[in-house]
C-alpha cells in the first residue's frame, strides 16, 4: 500500500497552507525523514518530511497551490511496488515520463492551476455540503466512504463526524510491543548556534511550528521526538533516568557536528533539558524551559493520562481544553486533528504506560531541583500564569540567576498560546547568551 | 410585537415619534438642517411623521414641495451641495423612481465627479413596504435597487431606537443616505434613549444568538424572523437572527461570522426575491471562506415574482410572514433542504 503524504496541521488555527516547493520530483525516490516539500503560512516557510521511504508519485498539489489541511498531496510507493489501480490519483503511465505521470497534467492539461487541490471525489458527482467536504479533507477521509443522510443522499457535516467517531477504535489495548532504534531527530538549516528543542508529553516536534514561525526562519533548529511520541520508536521507559539516558544519546547524535547548542524544552521536555544540562553543561550555550516539569511533586496527572488514553475526539476534547488558559483556543476541528494523530492504539497505550511510570499516583516522582541548583548556564523559565497542569510557583525553585517570565493569558502551552511573546523572550535570551560578557 | 418593542420600564416612543425626535434634535442643534417634502407642513406628512414640526420650526425650515419628486429632490440635492443639510421625505418609497436622476445620477456621483471637492449631505426618507392595502404602486420594497449604486448609503431601521439613531447618523454623514422606513412599523413602540446618539452605519446586529441556523433580516422582516425564532426555540431549534440594518454598506463580517458558527443561512427580505438583497448576501457568503462552513444550501425568502396584489389575502401571501419564515427555517434546520 502506498503511504499518503498529507498537508499537516502545524498550527491551532491553520486550515490551509500554500505548497511552496517540492524538494523531490515526482518519480524520484525519497528517504523517510528527508525534506519532501515546504509549506508557506502567513509568517514563514515550514519544511515537511517524507513520512516513508519510496518513490514519490501521484503529486496532486503544485507549487503555489493553497491546500486544505489534511489533504493528500502525493503518495509514496515502496520500491518496486505496483502502482495500484484503485489509488484514485495513481498514474498509469511510466514514471519515466513525468508529464504523463502527473495526474494534474493528465486530467486537465490546459487548465490553470486549481486554487485548491481537491481530492478526486470532488469531481465525481458525490453530493456533499461544503462543510462536509471541508471536514473530510481535514480528516483525510474519502467522501465516497461516507453515507449521506441529507436530501437525495447528500453528505452533511454530521455524517462525516459520525463516521470518524465510528472509525475511532473503541478501547486501547492493554498491551503494546516495545520497539527499538534511535529517537527521531529533524533538522532545519539555518544560521548561528543551533537550538535543540524537546517537546512535552503527548506532543511531538510538529508542536513547535507556531513558535518556529514566530521566531522567523533564520536560526538552525534540531528537534527531538521523545520515545513513544511523533516519529520516534515506541521504546519502553522504566524510569525518568531511563528516559533521560535516551535523550542524552539522541542529543549526542544530533549535535555531533557542532561545538555548542542552545537547549529548549517544554514541560516534560524541559525537565529532560534540565537533566541534560546537568551532564552536558559544556556543550550548551543556554537553557530555556517552558512550563518545566520536575521542580515539585504536584501535577494534574488526570489531564495527562486522560490525553494519553483518549480513544475518541469527545473524550480527548475536555482534557485538551485544560491545557490552555482559554478553552476556546481548542476548536473541535483541532481536537479531531489531534485525535487523528493519536489514532494508533499502541501509541496511546505506550504513552499511558509512560504516564504511569513518570507520574504514579499523580505525583512527579523525578526531582530536578538539585540539577537546577547546580546550573551555571544562562537560563530562563517561561510559564503561563494560568497553567492548570503544573503550578507555576514551582518556578520559585530557581535561584537568582535564572530569569522567570510569567505570561498573562497563557496556560500550560505558552509556545502555542502566545508564540510571539515567547519568541521575543527567547530571541533576547539567545542573543544575551551569545554576547561576550 | 416582541421583547424588542416592549421594554416597559424604559422610555418608549413609537418609530414615527423617534424619527420626529431625531429631526427636532438635529434642527435645534444645527440651523442648516431643513425638512422638505410633499404635505409635510400643515398636513404633517403622509404618515404623520413630521406632524407638528412646522409649528415648531416654521415654514422656512419645514418646506412643502410641489407634487414633483424630481423637482423636490433636485432642490434638496442643490441645497445640500450649497451648504444645507436637507431631509427630503418621499410620500412613498415607490415615488423615488420619479427622482432617480437626482438620487442616482446627481447625489450619488457628484462627490466623485467633482474630485472630492464637494459632497451632497442629503438624507432621503422613504416610507416603504406592503401590508397597508395600498396596491402595487404604493407597496414596494425597492431598497435593493439603491444597493447597486456606488455613492449611496442605504439603511433600514427595524426599531424606534435605530430609526432615531440612524437618522442622526445619516445627518452626520457627508454623503447622501437613504433611509427606508417601514409603514407598518411607524406605530410600533420601543425603548428610545433620550438625547443625541448615532447608530453606526454599516453595522449589523445579532438580535438573537443561536447555533443551528442564521436568519438575516431587516426592517419588519426582523420582527417576523424573531417571532419565528421564538416558535422554533420551543422545538429545540436555535436560530441566530441578524438585523441587517444597512444594505449599503453591508456588514460582511457579522454575517460571515454567524455562518461560520451555524453552517446554515437563510435571508429574509420584503423585496422581490430575484436579484435582491438575498442574492447579494448569498453570493457574498459563497465567495468567502465561510463557504467551507455551509452545511446546507442557502435559502432566500423574498416577495413573489409579481407586483404586490391589492387583495389583502394575496398581499399577505406575496411577502414572507412569520409562518412562512418558521416553516422554511424548520426545513433548513432539519436538513430537509
Amino acid at each position: 500500500m502506498p503511504v499518503e503524504v498529507i498537508l499537516p496541521k502545524v498550527d491551532m488555527d491553520m486550515t490551509h497552507g500554500t505548497l511552496a516547493v517540492w524538494h523531490v520530483a515526482e518519480g524520484d525516490s525519497v528517504a523517510k525523514g528527508a525534506a519532501l516539500f515546504d509549506i508557506e503560512t502567513d509568517k514563514a516557510a515550514m519544511e515537511v518530511e517524507a513520512p516513508a521511504s519510496g518513490i514519490l508519485r501521484a503529486v496532486s498539489a503544485r507549487p503555489g497551490d493553497r491546500v486544505a489541511v489534511g489533504s493528500v498531496v502525493a503518495q509514496i510507493y515502496a520500491e518496486g511496488e505496483v502502482v495500484s489501480a484503485s489509488a484514485p490519483l495513481a498514474p498509469a503511465a511510466s514514471p519515466a515520463d513525468p508529464a504523463a505521470a502527473s495526474p494534474v497534467a493528465a486530467q486537465a492539461p490546459a487548465a490553470p492551476a486549481p486554487a485548491l487541490a481537491l481530492p478526486a471525489q470532488a469531481q465525481s458527482g458525490l453530493r456533499a455540503t461544503p462543510a462536509a467536504r471541508a471536514a473530510a479533507r481535514q480528516a483525510g477521509l474519502n467522501l465516497a466512504e461516507v453515507p449521506g443522510s441529507g436530501p437525495a443522499g447528500r453528505i452533511q457535516r454530521d455524517d462525516v463526524a459520525a463516521l470518524l467517531d465510528r472509525a475511532a477504535p473503541v478501547a486501547s489495548p492493554a498491551t503494546w510491543s516495545p520497539q527499538t532504534g534511535p529517537l527521531h531527530i529533524s533538522h532545519r538549516k539555518g544560521q548561528g548556534t543551533s537550538l535543540v528543542m524537546i517537546h512535552g508529553f503527548t506532543a511531538d516536534s510538529q508542536s513547535w511550528a507556531p513558535l518556529e514561525r514566530a521566531m522567523g526562519p533564520d536560526r538552525a533548529l534540531i528537534r527531538i521526538d521523545l520515545p513513544c511520541h511523533g516519529r520516534s520508536p515506541r521504546r519502553r521507559i522504566r524510569s525518568f533516568a531511563d528516559l533521560s539516558r535516551m535523550l542524552v544519546e539522541a542529543f549526542d547524535a544530533a549535535t555531533r557536528d557542532v561545538e555548542t547548542v542552545h537547549l529548549l524544552g517544554h514541560s516534560l521536555g524541559a525537565a529532560l533539558a534540565l537533566s541534560l544540562a546537568d551532564i552536558r553543561a559544556r556543550r550548551l550555550a543556554s537553557l530555556a524551559m517552558l512550563s518545566p516539569a520536575g521542580l515539585g511533586p504536584e501535577i494534574d496527572a488526570p489531564v495527562l493520562t486522560g490525553i494519553a488514553r483518549a480513544s475518541r475526539a469527545e473524550s480527548l476534547a475536555p482534557w485538551l481544553r485544560c491545557l490552555t488558559a482559554n478553552p476556546d483556543d481548542i476548536s473541535d476541528d483541532y481536537v479531531r486533528a489531534a485525535m487523528r494523530s493519536r489514532a494508533d492504539p499502541a501509541l496511546r497505550a505506550a504513552q499511558a504506560e509512560m504516564a504511569e511510570v513518570l507520574f504514579p499516583d499523580g505525583v512527579q516522582v523525578f526531582d530536578l531541583r538539585p540539577a537546577l541548583s547546580r546550573l551555571t548556564l544562562p537560563a530562563c523559565m517561561i510559564w503561563g500564569r494560568k497553567d492548570r497542569i503544573i503550578p507555576n510557583r514551582h518556578a520559585l525553585a530557581a535561584d537568582g540567576e535564572c530569569a522567570i517570565h510569567l505570561l498573562t493569558g497563557a496556560g500550560h502551552l505558552p509556545q502555542i498560546e502566545a508564540p510571539d511573546r515567547v519568541a521575543r523572550i527567547l530571541r533576547r535570551h539567545l542573543v544575551a547568551a551569545e554576547a561576550p560578557i | 410585537m416582541n421583547a424588542l418593542t416592549q421594554e416597559a420600564a424604559l422610555r418608549t416612543l413609537s418609530y414615527a415619534e423617534a424619527i420626529r425626535e431625531a429631526m427636532a434634535l438635529a434642527m435645534e442643534a444645527d440651523p442648516t438642517v431643513i425638512l422638505m417634502g410633499e404635505d409635510i407642513g400643515v398636513y404633517g406628512g403622509a404618515f404623520q411623521v413630521t406632524l407638528d414640526l412646522v409649528d415648531r420650526f416654521g415654514p422656512d425650515r419645514v418646506m412643502d414641495t410641489p407634487i414633483s419628486e424630481l423637482g423636490g429632490a433636485g432642490v434638496a440635492v442643490g441645497a445640500a451641495l450649497t451648504g444645507l443639510k436637507p431631509i427630503f421625505e418621499f410620500q412613498f418609497s415607490d415615488f423615488a423612481m420619479l427622482a432617480m436622476e437626482q438620487i442616482v445620477n446627481q447625489a450619488a456621483k457628484l462627490r466623485y465627479m467633482l474630485g472630492g471637492e464637494a459632497s451632497v449631505p442629503v438624507v432621503f426618507r422613504l416610507p416603504s413596504g406592503s401590508g397597508t392595502g395600498a396596491a402595487a404602486q404604493h407597496s414596494q420594497s425597492i431598497e435593493a435597487w439603491f444597493g447597486h449604486v456606488p455613492g449611496l448609503k442605504v439603511l433600514q431601521p427595524a426599531t424606534p431606537e435605530d430609526a432615531k439613531g440612524m437618522l442622526l447618523a445619516a445627518l452626520a454623514d457627508p454623503d447622501p443616505v437613504m433611509i427606508f422606513e417601514h409603514k407598518l412599523l411607524y406605530k410600533t413602540r420601543g425603548h428610545v434613549p433620550a438625547g443625541h446618539y448615532l447608530t453606526p452605519i454599516g453595522k449589523a446586529l445579532v438580535r438573537r444568538a443561536g447555533s443551528d441556523l442564521t436568519i438575516v433580516a431587516g426592517s419588519i422582516m426582523l420582527h417576523r424572523a424573531l417571532e419565528a425564532a421564538e416558535k422554533l426555540a420551543a422545538d429545540g431549534i436555535s436560530a441566530e437572527v441578524i438585523d441587517l440594518r444597512s444594505i449599503r454598506p453591508i456588514d460582511r463580517d457579522t454575517i460571515l461570522a454567524s455562518v461560520r458558527k451555524t453552517g446554515r443561512l437563510m435571508v429574509v427580505y420584503e423585496g422581490v426575491k430575484a436579484f435582491g438583497v438575498g442574492a447579494e448576501i448569498s453570493a457574498m457568503v459563497a465567495e468567502s471562506d465561510a463557504f467551507d462552513y455551509l452545511d446546507a444550501p442557502i435559502l432566500r425568502l423574498g416577495a413573489a415574482d409579481a407586483p404586490v396584489p391589492y387583495n389583502p389575502d394575496l398581499e399577505r401571501a406575496s411577502v414572507p410572514q412569520v409562518d412562512t419564515i418558521e416553516a422554511a427555517a424548520r426545513r433548513l434546520a432539519r436538513r430537509e433542504v
